[in-house]
């Protein structure tokens, strides 16, 4: 019985140290994203409404990936290199952080906050190209 | 602040309470029941070790039902080691950095959906279909089944067709953990609002339904007492006040 009551007091007191804990400094820990470089047209931020990339940036990655290694298809909207060259972003002495060095990697921000594994890049580069002219071959539209 | 946040999360600081001090309160009236014999299933553990492995068997291997039935065994231990990955999975929402152990828990945790649900809808077809388990089945057997199936399958369209806004999602849990009134957005996706109606839901019954077998399992006099009758007298305080037969007078008492 003893035992009881001590657990409920410990946990009564649990939740009110969380309690003036979070009123007082308020901070939810949120991912910090870096912005993009630039919009992708005057209407849209990117090449999807935001509220589409956030949910479903997975499939064009992994979908398209499949359709450009196996079918040879390829578009010019959704393209991982112009995913990167866009949103990474340089630190404050100019470099481009990798995804494994730098938690401010905009992959990464989400990625680890939201314990959610990136595989693209054991192939490919994180970090921004600086001449992006690759011959892409003959591109499809969607 | 939109409507389905605030409800939500009101809803989720409820849901919480509920199925806080609802079990605390039965796990506190387990403990204080009286248990007047002495009657353990035999054949027993003579030591109290023997009781600790005896239940950890049960707890961990279901050994009772297990011997009793070897299919229903099957579908309740699918159903159950599947709903800790996936719950072990779902930690990822509730913590900032989230533990390696979760994240490795990952990938796994997203398949396990399926066997949970397997498990499940096994249970189901014996509730249904077998003649005699079906004629003793109450409403509440089928909604906990039913509560378990909206969120099994919620939860798989939410990871695999759907899609929500997890991140944003997370950070509207984690505002609830840390009290900030000011709650973050959340997603308003259909299924996501499903999922998480089952889940409340669930938690409210809980501490008022056939759940309440997790933390009961520890309680059963047949599964938790040692096999020593002989050696100690079993009185239960009670009925010393009651009948003021004190522990020490046990010797010349007639057995």
């Amino acid at each position: 019985m003893k035992i009881l009551k001590f657990l409920g007091k410990l946990s009564c007191g649990l939740l009110l140290a969380m309690a003036v804990n979070g009123v007082s400094a308020g901070e939810v820990p949120m991912p910090e994203i870096p912005k993009a470089k630039s919009n992708f047209s005057a209407e849209q931020s990117c090449v999807e409404p935001t509220d589409f990339m956030r949910q479903r940036h997975g499939l064009f990655l992994k979908h398209y990936r499949h359709d450009t290694m196996r079918r040879g298809m390829r578009t010019l909207q959704h393209s991982l290199v112009a995913c990167i060259n866009c949103h990474v972003t340089a630190d404050e002495s100019g470099n481009y952080p990798t995804v494994h060095q730098s938690s401010k990697h905009f992959c990464r921000s989400c990625h680890t906050y939201a314990a959610v594994n990136i595989d693209c890049f054991q192939c490919h580069t994180s970090k921004p190209q600086e001449s992006f002219s690759v011959d892409i071959g003959p591109v499809q539209s969607d | 602040m939109e409507f389905w946040t605030a409800f939500y999360a009101i809803s989720f600081y409820f849901a919480t309470f509920i199925l806080l001090f609802g079990l605390g309160y039965k796990v506190y009236q387990y403990a204080i029941t009286p248990a007047p014999l002495k009657i353990p299933t035999t054949p027993a553990p003579l030591t109290t070790g023997g009781v600790v492995i005896r239940l950890l068997s049960e707890v961990v291997f279901f050994r009772s039902l297990f011997r009793s039935n070897k299919w229903i065994w099957l579908f309740a231990m699918i159903f159950h080691l599947a709903l800790w990955i996936v719950l072990i999975r779902h930690l990822r929402y509730f913590m900032d950095p989230v533990w390696t152990l979760v994240v490795l828990a990952q990938p796994f945790g997203k398949y396990g959906s399926f066997l949970m649900l397997f498990g499940l809808l096994g249970l189901l077809m014996r509730r249904m279909f077998v003649t005699r388990i079906c004629y003793i089945s109450a409403p509440s057997d089928y909604l906990m089944l039913f509560l378990l199936l909206t969120i099994g399958i919620s939860g798989v369209l939410i990871s695999f067709v759907t899609r929500t806004d997890i991140v944003q999602f997370k950070a509207f849990i984690l505002s609830l953990l840390c009290f900030d009134f000011n709650w973050q957005t959340m997603p308003t996706d259909a299924m996501l609002l499903v999922h998480l109606s089952a889940v409340i839901l669930l938690m409210i019954v809980f501490p008022f339904s056939k759940l309440l077998h997790a933390p009961g399992i520890f309680f059963s006099p047949t599964r938790n007492q040692v096999d020593n009758p002989r050696e100690k007298r079993h009185v239960a305080p009670w009925a010393v006040k009651e009948f003021e037969t004190s522990p020490a007078s046990t010797t010349t008492t007639s057995e």
